[in-house]
């Protein structure tokens, strides 16, 4: 749907990758919680990592919707990569649209290949849904800065060289008192914490990073200092496609597992996909996966013609989330005791989709963003 | 050197097919279609030899209805420079195909064909062999190992029974097996450039071959359906039933 010849080849890519080379493991990497550098390389090397960078910076130059269909895709294979292509994506479209010249060539083509790991270190124990409770601080240092504060629950925290920090350059500016800064997490006064043991998507490190006194050069700061919760926000219209496409691609999955599986498995005399119980809960399940990707893939194309987007995007990420939830629940149940059974596909979709409601904004947040948009907008914009 | 490369589009190889319920075929209607995996081998050799220096130039070429382009466009994403198309609506048999890839290879005069050893979809086995035979130029079927030397291409055949190793005088035409490679996939950067490369378009006629179809399908039908077994409970059971009810030992 809506997809153009190049789509369409961008999709064959990300499909045949995560049937052959991602699939495959995902079991695995649940089990051992283990960083797949190996898939992440290659990744890379097929252009997976910063698919909007545009073709004069090295990218391959591909648009919203093309990131979608990818997204989707990795996910159906396993939803822990598709993550770490999401997260690059919005660092990348960062440094694309924030960067000077010296900063994109000094990160986005070791990014693009995977050398280079990256954190979006935005959340704090005191900043969750709420940014504004934000305490790191950055505070002047000769022509530099000088860093103090933590994060929590950081995607790549206990892996990444490279950390996007969310700080406060003015105490007293609320939103506008916040900059990014791009810091080397291996240098001295950056500690990590223990890798956190997750419910789901367990193949993503996630950990917190403490900064005492990290010293940084003027050229850490991305963008105009004051400007860096917009500068976050900005990107996080298309971070909420990429997770919407996740949660599809976990809900296709399942489809697909609970409709092969209701064709095999055997119960008074017939194959369990002959009783209309079990084919209404597949009707259901094809029927809301298609509709989130047609919110995601509306959403996408807001982006991609420079419309607002921000009502669409929030409401496609809330309900592709609670669809991935809801239908894979109901996998599990066509799967019946198989389906809470460790090593079956179903039960890790159903853990893996439970974090699409809370991370990338919870879905409260997202209620009160469509409310925002609508009461400024009004009903029809 | 440059190499040329046949592309067929196919039913893609994960689809269960069906047979029509006429009977007249296959049904390709809202079917997804691909390259032949064969000569997804083909065009990954032949992109080897162009990164190893032998080769300077991989033209792949496809013959069929327009929506082949597809399949030609997978090739260009894969890394060809350009591609022919030569259209007709006809349903496409071995000899015809043969004889346009033989004009084909008269213009663009390649060092080496490389063909898939068959297509997926009719399993003919044909074209290789046929197009070799109308160029008069030396064949080597079934590769698992390709190397070029001087002039000559040193291929390893699978045979039944083994492997043989033979020596083709270039020009020549060389047909993939599966062991030959595993094809690499498309990269989203070269999808991006090969919007950008030539894709050359032709008819049957300019080459000045009939593409009517000579050969008549009687009647297709779907193959037996296999019984289900029966399960034994000891290995006691087991030989007893091999001997009585398959008879195989
Ligand atoms: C696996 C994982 C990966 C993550 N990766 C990253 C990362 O890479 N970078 C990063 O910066 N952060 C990351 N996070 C953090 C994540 O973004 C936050 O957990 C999320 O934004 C919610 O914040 P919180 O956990 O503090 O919840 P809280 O904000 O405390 O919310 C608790 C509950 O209250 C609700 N709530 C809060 N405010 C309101 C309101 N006004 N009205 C109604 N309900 C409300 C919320 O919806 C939620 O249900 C990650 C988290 C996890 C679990």
């Amino acid at each position: 749907m809506f997809l153009s010849d190049i789509h369409e080849q961008v999709r064959e890519t990300a499909r045949q990758f995560a049937d052959e080379v991602i699939r495959p493991v995902a079991v695995e990497l649940d089990e051992q919680e283990r960083f797949p550098a190996e898939i992440y390389k290659e990744m890379g090397a097929l252009g997976l990592f910063g698919i909007g960078v545009p073709e004069e910076m090295g990218g391959p130059g591909l648009d919203t919707l093309a990131y979608s269909v990818v997204m989707e895709e990795l996910s159906r294979g396993y939803a822990s990569v598709a993550d770490q292509c999401g997260l690059v994506e919005l660092i990348t479209t960062l440094l694309v649209r924030h960067g000077t010249q010296e900063q994109r060539t000094r990160f986005l083509s070791t990014i693009m290949t995977a050398e280079t790991r990256v954190a979006y270190c935005l959340t704090e124990p005191e900043a969750g849904s709420d940014l504004s409770g934000l305490r790191t601080f950055a505070e002047r240092n000769g022509t530099g800065w000088k860093l103090n504060g933590g994060k929590i629950w950081i995607h790549n925290a206990p892996v990444a060289d490279v950390g996007f920090v969310l700080a406060r350059t003015d105490k007293n500016a609320g939103h506008r008192g916040m900059s990014i800064f791009i810091v080397d997490l291996n240098q001295k006064g950056v500690e990590r914490g223990p890798k956190e043991h997750k419910m789901g998507q367990r193949a993503s490190q996630v950990g917190a990073l403490t900064f005492t006194d990290v010293v940084l050069p003027a050229d850490a700061l991305l963008g105009e200092e004051g400007r860096g919760f917009h500068m976050m926000m900005s990107v996080l219209d298309k971070g909420r496609v990429g997770i919407a496409s996740l949660a599809v691609g976990i809900g296709q999955a399942g489809l697909e597992a609970a409709l092969d599986y209701a064709q095999q498995r055997r119960q008074f005399g017939n194959a369990i996909v002959e009783f209309q119980g079990v084919q209404w809960l597949l009707a259901e399940m094809a029927r809301d996966v298609e509709a989130a990707r047609l919110l995601v893939r509306s959403a996408a194309m807001k982006i991609d013609r420079g419309d607002e987007a921000t009502k669409a995007c929030s409401m496609a990420k809330w309900f592709a989330s609670d669809m991935a939830v809801a239908r894979t629940a109901d996998a599990v149940q066509v799967f019946g005791g198989s389906g809470y059974i460790r090593g079956f596909e179903v039960e890790r979709l159903y853990r893996d989709a439970k974090i699409t409601q809370i991370y990338e904004g919870t879905n409260q947040i997202q209620r009160m963003i469509v409310a925002r948009q609508l009461i400024k907008q009004g009903a029809r914009g | 050197m440059k190499v040329l490369v046949p592309v067929k589009r196919v039913v893609d190889h994960n689809v269960k097919i069906r047979v029509k319920s006429d009977g007249s075929g296959v049904d390709v209607a809202n079917v997804k279609m691909s390259m032949n995996p064969f000569d997804e081998i083909s065009v990954e050799e032949a992109l080897r030899l162009k990164e190893a220096g032998v080769a300077s130039e991989v033209i792949v070429v496809s013959i069929g209805p327009a929506k082949v382009e597809d399949v030609l466009r997978t090739a260009l994403a894969m890394g060809a420079d350009r591609a022919i198309l030569v259209e007709t609506e006809d349903k496409t048999e071995p000899l015809a195909v043969a004889k346009i890839l033989k004009g084909v290879a008269e213009a663009e005069r390649p060092g080496l064909i490389i063909a898939g050893k068959q297509a997926i979809d009719d399993d003919s086995n044909q074209t290789g062999q046929m197009l070799s035979a109308l160029l008069g130029w030396p064949q080597a079927t079934f590769a698992s190992k390709l190397e070029i030397a001087e002039g000559a291409a040193i291929v390893t055949r699978e045979v039944d029974g083994g492997l043989q190793v033979i020596g083709v005088t270039l020009p020549a035409v060389v047909t993939t097996d599966l062991r030959l490679n595993s094809p690499r996939y498309a990269s989203l950067p070269n999808i991006m450039k090969a919007k950008k490369k030539p894709l050359e378009r032709k008819t049957p006629a300019d080459f000045g071959v009939d593409t009517t179809p000579r050969l008549k399908v009687l009647k297709t039908e779907e193959p037996e359906v296999r019984k289900a077994g029966i399960k034994v409970k000891s290995v006691a059971e087991l030989v007893e039933k091999l001997k009585t009810h398959a008879g195989l030992i």
